[in-house]
């Protein structure tokens, strides 16, 4: 039997700062055939190993179509984000994983993709927004709506024209406070997404951000007559072992780590709010 | 099979055992507190006591365990994996605690994930149990579907006193046969009239045992109650120690953490965790989806009997009654489910 707590040795292989306190990394297997089997899908997370410190859950942030590398963003927040922020380009961490379930984009063919981020909760909805740009024939219109405190807190600016380019997709950027030379959008995403009105029809909205804006983002989209099955989101809770066993993830008796961490609202609507 | 042992036959076979494996069994340790320790000879064993104060949880599924060590240094990373586990005998555990070792190896296992600690050392572990004749009024084995003070789940081997002063032994596996069939002078066959007073002795045993809850009718009483005012009261004596976690045969919680030793040496340790600790759920940034004392008890008594009911098809309990007696503000797990509304 193969031990469920080793993880695979892997290098920094690049760094890069998104706003003040994250950073995504680019990661490599030192053994290549091992990274060339290692398969994820959008949505399932991994466990990096800061090797002296400990382990912290992250999800992957590039989806399986763009796997040269295993990338993360990461905030600092924690003792093993805080090591993180102190890794070099050569360093070496352990990786595990993947885990959880995953966007089932194989359901949403032919309909339209809604993103609305908000804040490092784009981290976790960046390799689904990828996913679909890379299989973009299978969908219809993609409309990311990305909004954070300021437009120094937006991640990931180096690739919003890579994907405003990509036919029929629309990105819609907004700050809670703009500032000098910004063109986008002023306010809060659940009023922009009020102002902006998708249609439902045909639509699936995917949503991740701070547990404020979701409360929010999620009687905006029911007032626009989104039902609950049309939305999802996905959860992040403390967890260990990222298996089902050491206990903590659970809300009843779904774990976190296992049966989700994506959700739709539909199943999340019938959860007591212990999560 | 069944066979006899007799009474003095009993610590023959125990010296035996020591022999060869490590045993663990009921002994006083030196505050004369009866706990599972390592035996130096039979005369050790401290057969009479019922309940020990924790359970042999603790010899399969270690209280703190490293999974590896880590060598970090200008060569890169490496990790070296924990020694293979020793063989050893738990003796003399009771049939609860047995049978809580049964529900470990299913979680153990569960989600197609082996957890190969465990597991390596459970399948180098043998269990002989024996029987149960004098339960303790805070008992309850005998409201699950198995339990009952003769029940062999989980067991290797059961030993059940007769009244002439032997013990009927049954095996129930591979290793429980190889245990008797290695030590096979000092068993007889057992006649039927032995097997007959096993009945006589379960019946006898599970009269004493008053207390019979209704398990199916609490699961159905908790379904709805997560939002019940009743949560809101109940856990108010609640200290939040986590005794009655530890003490528990079937509380699996647990936490892996890392332990550097300096610049190049650290461990990853797996640790025994506990719901009750504020800390089991506060996320990094400092969120923590069960804040109060009154979350983090409906979590405990949730999932042992209603959650792990919906995932494993029994409890997260075998009522053994430990959590009662470690409480120390006279928690009672069997009015707290009884009276849940």
């Amino acid at each position: 039997m193969s031990n469920i707590y080793k993880p695979h040795i892997a290098k920094v292989m690049d760094i890069k700062v998104e706003t003040g306190d994250i950073k995504s990394f680019k990661f490599q297997f030192v053994d290549q055939a091992a990274q060339k089997v290692f398969t994820w899908k959008s949505g399932q997370f991994l466990i990096l190993n800061i090797f002296g410190v400990g382990e912290a859950v992250f999800t992957f942030a590039n989806p399986q179509t763009r796997n040269e590398f295993i990338e993360c963003s990461i905030r600092k927040v924690g003792l093993a984000s805080e090591a993180a922020h102190e890794l070099e380009v050569g360093d070496t961490v352990g990786i595990r994983g993947p885990y959880g379930n995953w966007f089932p984009f194989e359901k949403w063919h032919g309909k339209n993709l809604l993103y609305v981020a908000g804040g490092v909760g784009l981290a976790a909805l960046r390799s689904p927004i990828e996913f679909s740009l890379d299989n973009k024939k299978d969908f219809k219109n993609i409309t990311i709506l990305y909004g954070a405190r300021s437009p120094m807190d937006l991640c990931y600016k180096d690739k919003f024209s890579d994907w405003e380019q990509v036919k029929d997709t629309n990105m819609i950027l907004t700050a809670d406070k703009g500032a000098e030379g910004w063109k986008h959008k002023v306010g809060f995403v659940p009023a922009v997404l009020k102002e902006v009105h998708p249609s439902p029809k045909d639509t699936v909205a995917i949503i991740c951000g701070p547990p404020i804006m979701i409360k929010f983002v999620l009687k905006e989209l029911l007032d626009l007559g989104f039902t609950p099955e049309q939305i999802i989101t996905t959860l992040e809770m403390r967890m260990k072992c990222g298996l089902g066993k050491c206990g903590r993830c659970n809300v009843k008796h779904l774990y976190i780590c296992k049966d989700g961490p994506v959700f739709s609202y539909a199943e999340l609507k019938d959860l007591p709010e212990e999560y | 099979m069944a066979y006899l042992i007799s009474k003095e036959n009993i610590k023959v076979l125990l010296d035996a055992l020591l022999a060869v494996k490590e045993v663990y069994a009921p002994k006083k340790d030196a505050e004369e507190t009866v706990l599972f320790g390592k035996l130096a000879g039979s005369s050790e064993w401290h057969g009479d006591s019922l309940l020990t104060h924790t359970t042999a949880k603790d010899k399969v599924y270690l209280q703190s365990e490293r999974f590896f060590n880590i060598k970090k240094d200008k060569d890169g990373v490496r990790i070296e994996e924990a020694e293979e586990p020793e063989e050893i005998v738990i003796f003399g555990c009771r049939p609860c605690d047995a049978r809580g070792f049964d529900i470990l190896n299913k979680l153990f296992n569960w989600n197609n994930y082996v957890d190969e600690y465990y597991t390596k050392r459970m399948e180098k572990t043998t269990i002989v149990s024996i029987s149960c004749l004098k339960p303790e009024s805070t008992c309850f084995c005998t409201s699950f579907a198995k339990g009952s003070p003769v029940d062999a789940t989980g067991s290797d081997v059961l030993l059940t006193p007769l009244k002439n002063g032997s013990y009927l032994a049954e095996t129930f596996t591979e290793k429980g046969k190889g245990l008797i069939s290695n030590n096979s002078k000092l068993f007889a066959e057992a006649a039927e009239v032995d097997t007959k007073e096993k009945e006589l002795f379960k019946t006898e045993a599970e009269a004493k045992i008053v207390k019979k809850i209704d398990l199916a009718a609490v699961k159905k009483l908790m379904e709805p109650a997560f939002e019940s005012a009743y949560w809101d009261t109940v856990h108010l004596p609640c200290v939040k120690c986590g005794a009655c976690t530890f003490v528990c045969p079937t509380c699996y919680c647990f936490d892996i953490t890392e332990k550097a030793f300096d610049n190049i040496n650290s461990e990853r340790v797996r640790s025994w965790d506990t719901c009750m600790n504020e800390l089991f759920t506060r996320m990094a940034g400092g969120v923590n989806p069960r804040t109060d004392t009154k979350k983090r008890f409906r979590q405990r008594f949730m999932h042992k009997f209603n959650y792990h009911v919906d995932n494993f098809k029994e409890e997260l309990c075998t009522g053994c009654g430990r959590c009662i007696k470690a409480c120390p503000v006279s928690i009672d797990v069997r009015k707290v489910i009884e009276g849940v509304k």
